[in-house]
């Protein structure tokens, strides 16, 4: 047995209704026209989020003062089958380059017109490099205004 | 206490990866993968003292990782499935509605590129 604690991968499929390539060119360049804005881990408000769609090619975020937050950097460019990224996201869920779970999208064309699109993100247990200590009070401290953005938004989504 | 605020998935996920992110704790909990044990059982064999595990297994307790129940006088330390099941749902429904978004834009913008229309039925 590893010594690592495993969480189950999530694993997300959704069949879209464009070729393949389309698919592909929307869900990395076309990042900005879809990503859902209150998703952001960066700074408030966000004016843009975008995705340089290359091997090593960032994604960021930039705030409307203009500050760019990286949350991921490509590892995996294979147009338009396949890409992966390392997701530098934390514990608190803020930007930390030194977290590496990953996000594996793959994209399989059903036909001309439609394409199956498949996410997996998974190496969680990579995400605790940071110290536990800090982090307990922040919680006990009270929650950073960041998360409570996402507490509704997790919220909403489950009511 | 942890935390007052009514932010139940967002709190188990973070409170979650935040515990674990100790490497002896992370040991703990592993261990207590392999099943229900005392703090005996467990501090056997790691490089902290037996106090320190008990203070560990409070932190994850509180994180709703791990679960306690008394035998006699032992308590015996189990993992509490639903802590990490908490923590994926939160992970799924912030992927769920990203692909949600995708579809709609990826959609939208190939027939609005005039091409031929989307096939509609397989």
């Amino acid at each position: 047995m590893n010594n690592r604690v495993a969480i189950a991968p999530v694993r997300k499929t959704i069949r879209v209704n464009a070729p393949i390539a389309h698919a592909f060119e929307v869900f990395t360049s076309g990042l900005t026209r879809w990503w859902p804005h209150n998703h952001g881990v960066g700074k408030k408000p966000i004016q843009k989020v975008m995705m340089e769609p290359k091997l090593g090619g960032r994604w960021l975020e930039i705030a409307e003062d203009g500050t760019q937050t990286s949350v991921a950097t490509i590892t995996h460019w294979e147009p338009p089958h396949r890409m992966a990224m390392i997701w530098q996201v934390n514990a608190q869920w803020k930007p930390d380059v030194a977290m590496k779970s990953e996000v594996d999208v793959r994209f399989s064309a059903d036909g001309p017109d439609a394409t199956e699109v498949e996410l997996l993100h998974h190496k969680f247990e990579t995400m605790g490099a940071e110290a536990g200590a800090s982090m307990r009070k922040d919680v006990d401290g009270g929650w950073p205004g960041l998360l409570e953005r996402f507490a509704q938004e997790a919220g909403r989504n489950q009511s | 206490m942890y935390v007052s605020h009514n932010l139940p998935l967002v709190m188990a996920y973070v409170n979650a990866l935040a515990v674990l992110a100790d490497p002896t704790r992370r040991e703990v909990f592993e261990r207590l993968r392999g099943g229900p044990r005392p703090v005996n059982a467990l501090a056997a064999g790691l490089p902290v003292s037996r106090p320190a595990v008990s203070q560990h297994l409070k932190i994850l307790k509180d994180a709703g990782l791990v679960e306690e129940r008394s035998e006699g006088v032992r308590r015996i330390y189990s993992v509490r499935r639903e802590g990490l099941a908490e923590l994926r749902a939160w992970l799924d429904s912030f992927w769920g509605d990203a692909l949600d978004a995708f579809k709609l834009e990826a959609e939208n913008s190939y027939k609005s590129q005039g091409s031929k229309s989307p096939v509609r039925k397989k």
